[in-house]
């Protein structure tokens, strides 16, 4: 167990590193397809040295609420990053997939509290949002994880990708691919949910609720949000795309992906969202039955 | 003698001489101000006017209540019977103390709560260097009840615009109510120009706006133009019209590109703001400015468009309408947008008509309303060009007819560029007629249609220097419609409905 840990703690610090990079990968595809020049892609490497040496400002009508929200997230952020299979392979043994779900379900509720607690306009519509997204969103990634889990017989990430690197094209891993895919658009805060590089303050969702925050607690949020974001990539490579390749080009192929279909779409009418949803979660109820 | 047929009533006729001249409601109401006559010996008083168009004999009708030495300054509101009439009576009470009795919302408009009470700016009492400080009673209009919450959003935004604070009473995610606050940036145009000569001023005419310096010089010169009784030459009339159609596609082509904004659909985005640059470059080689600013003077224009800018004008009108063409397919194509755009801010041809609402915001909603087909000026009534309406106006509507619009304003451009050509008086001597305007007295007004609808001027001279000058842009009348076209629909559509509109808050920060 001890080495396990060890093993885990290496792998979150690893992709802890990495992820603000992936984002910057993610922005520059999405300006290489509008034909811009865009930010490079170690932007927001500079974006959270920036934010890191910047002084802390919080309204004194706060709690420790706001103060503790951005540390949880990031510490739930790096907890599930230390469970993700497919990296060091064999070596991490812990992390249930419920577990894993509902440790972000934890950062996320910090969050919503934060952004509640300074009792601005804009917070508690960002939290609502976020909650009326995430309660969706949660039945449809519970329902990606029975898909595996009775593939496998097992609800541990690491017994679901024993043969992560074989070539398998079925139709339950298709739609289950695909919805996974879906799901993990709506959860990280991408378009067509959510739309990540919006300053239209009415109509945002994640970058709602950061309003209030600034300095250091912002870049824990910022540094937490890419490295969920990370964390799905490659839950995404290790469970749902069946190539035989090396993870680090399934994460970057995803990254593109994503770029290439933020460029494609545009922000769905929020009471839409749960059409999306619905699309994702009958999808996987297909592909559980059809398993 | 003006152009335009006015009637001199006592106050307390005002408001019934008003009602006939709106002929109930289809003679929109094209503006309303004030004016301060103390120092004229034939009133010494007070005045407002009240313009209104008719649609039907194309003319301009207007009635003016003289307040007599003495007189109280109160009349009976016009808006309960002409509700376009609201925003201006607030501001003729913030800038001149004439009480509209029984007005539904007598709020203050311009002059926020930083300003003392019985500061009245625009009479000639006020010095226009007045250093004042103090505090007035503003509230916001907000509904209210259970579960009933406030958003406040503005007046510094989080994108780089201009000033406006906006209070939303939310039932959940649906906008109940929509109050506005604007004007925070009022900048006494109308003051400061008072006492100067037409060409003094024209700098400051031409910045009133930068989205639109082409429509309100153009505005103001004709005003002035017909007080001095001059006719300017064709050829300038030609090439002031091609800058106004050129300044139109510029505009439409950034708000086409500026609507998706409001649902982040990004090559859109892109698209669109590649093709406003190459049009403002294109506006810098013809003005050598990006605004178009300098070129329209009282009584003609100061420079000549040549042969090879009219190859230059004609290269990039062939570049801009094949990228317009690729954004319509994008915007048409893209199941995801229209669902976004249609049936969302939803304005109705009564209340167009009511708002006696102006351009793109007006004719969207099928409200036939466009001072180039309206009023024959500049060389509109020689081009052949469709007025273009759509019924639903919601937001798709608004972006269906501007690239309507821009359709028709390609050829126009094509048919004006033509016309230059074929035009052989040309010789740059002859673009402006000389006016001494120390000997000019009267009052006029001027009106052309810019990229949001009309901008409208009435100017007062006396012995050549501005008596009054009164400025109302085409974003006046349409504001008071954006906050009628949110309700209904949810807060986070607001950006694309307010982009929809794509109105301006240096126009009425005047």
């Amino acid at each position: 167990m001890a080495f396990s840990f060890y093993h885990g703690a290496v792998q979150a610090l690893c992709l802890l590193i990495c992820a603000p990079l992936i984002a910057g990968i993610v922005n520059k595809t999405k300006a290489f397809l509008q034909k811009r020049q865009g930010a490079s892609i170690f932007q927001e490497y500079f974006d959270l040295w920036k934010w890191w040496r910047k002084p802390v400002f919080v309204t004194k009508y706060t709690s420790w609420v706001f103060l503790a929200a951005p540390i949880v997230y990031l510490v739930t952020s790096i907890m599930a990053a230390m469970m993700l299979p497919g990296l060091l392979q064999g070596n991490i043994r812990f992390g249930d997939a419920f577990v894993f779900v509902y440790v972000l379900a934890l950062g996320r509720f910090f969050m919503t509290l934060g952004s509640l607690d300074s009792a601005t306009a804009f917070g508690g519509m960002g939290g609502s949002r976020e909650i009326y997204i995430s309660v969706l969103v949660e039945p449809a990634v519970m329902l990606a994880v029975l898909l595996n889990a009775s593939r496998y017989g097992s609800t541990m990430l690491s017994q679901m990708v024993i043969d992560y690197n074989a070539f398998y094209f079925t139709v339950p891993a298709v739609l289950g691919s695909v919805a996974f895919f879906l799901v993990m658009l709506a959860e990280n805060s991408r378009l067509p949910v959510d739309n990540p590089d919006t300053h239209l303050e009415l109509t945002m969702i994640h970058e709602c609720m950061t309003l209030e925050y600034s300095g250091r607690l912002l870049s824990y949020i910022h540094l937490g949000s890419m490295l969920k974001m990370l964390s799905f990539f490659v839950l995404f490579g290790a469970l749902y795309l069946p190539l035989p390749l090396p993870m680090v080009v399934k994460v970057l192929m995803t990254a593109l992906l994503v770029g290439l279909v933020e460029i494609l779409n545009n922000k769905m009418r929020l009471f839409k969202v749960r059409v999306y949803l619905a699309a994702a979660v009958i999808m996987l109820a297909v592909a559980i039955i059809a398993q | 003698m003006a152009d335009w047929s006015l009637k001199v009533v006592k106050p307390e006729n005002f408001r019934g001489t008003a009602n006939i001249l709106s002929n109930g409601g289809k003679n929109p109401l094209t503006a309303m101000f004030g004016r301060d006559e103390t120092e004229n010996p034939d009133v010494k008083g007070y005045a407002i006017y009240a313009v209104f168009e008719n649609l039907s004999e194309h003319k301009m009708e207007a009635v003016k209540a003289v307040f007599g030495e003495g007189e109280s300054l109160c009349y009976e509101s016009l808006t309960s019977v002409i509700p376009a009439a609201v925003w201006y009576e607030r501001e003729i009470q913030d800038m001149f103390g004439i009480v509209p009795q029984n007005h539904p919302d007598p709020r203050p408009l311009v002059l926020h709560d930083t300003f003392p009470e019985g500061f009245y700016p625009l009479r000639k009492t006020v010095d226009r260097d007045a250093d004042v400080h103090g505090t007035r009673r503003m509230d916001m209009s907000v509904a209210k009840g259970e579960g009933v919450y406030e958003v406040p959003v503005g007046p510094i935004h989080a994108g780089i615009i201009e000033p406006g604070h906006f209070r939303f009473s939310q039932a959940g995610e649906s906008m109940l109510q929509l109050d506005a606050r604007l004007f925070y940036t009022h900048r006494g145009l109308e003051k400061i120009m008072e006492g100067k000569t037409p060409e003094e001023v024209l700098p400051i005419v031409e910045r009133i706006c930068g989205a639109c310096s082409i429509a309100n010089t153009w505005s103001f010169c004709q005003a002035v133009e017909k007080i001095a009784g001059v006719k300017i030459p064709r050829r300038a009339e030609i090439i002031r019209t091609l800058l106004m159609e050129i300044e139109r596609i510029t505009n439409h082509v950034g708000d086409l590109g500026n609507i998706p904004a409001g649902v982040g659909f990004n090559p859109a985005i892109s698209l669109g703001g590649r093709t406003k640059e190459m049009l403002m470059r294109l506006q810098e080689r013809i003005a050598g400015n990006r605004f178009l600013r300098g070129v329209i003077v009282p009584g003609g224009v100061r420079q000549d468009i040549d042969s090879a800018l009219l190859n230059d004008i004609a290269d990039i009108m062939d570049k801009t309408k094949a990228n317009v063409s690729d954004l319509s397919e994008m915007f048409a194509q893209q199941a995801n947008f229209q669902n976004r755009v249609r049936t969302t801010g939803v304005v109705r041809k009564n209340t167009a008509v009511d708002l006696a609402m102006v351009g793109v915001g007006a004719r969207a909603s099928g409200f036939a309303h466009d001072s180039r087909k309206d009023f024959a000026y500049g060389l509109y009534p020689e081009l052949d060009f469709k007025l273009v309406t759509e019924k639903t106006g919601d937001v798709a509507a608004r972006l269906a007819l501007r690239i309507a619009e821009l359709k028709e304003s390609f050829a126009l451009v094509q048919q004006l560029c033509n016309l230059l050509k074929a035009d052989k008086s040309n010789e740059s001597s002859n673009l402006t007629v000389q006016i001494d305007w120390s000997t000019v007295s009267g009052e006029d007004w001027g009106l052309s249609e810019s990229a949001r609808g009309s901008n409208f001027q009435f100017v007062a001279l006396q012995d050549g220097k501005i008596d009054r000058i009164f400025v109302r842009s085409a974003s006046y009348p349409n504001w008071p419609a954006v906050t009628i076209a949110v309700q209904g629909d949810i807060i986070p559509d607001f950006p694309l409905i307010n982009k929809s509109f794509e109105l301006c808050y240096a126009c009425i920060d005047r």
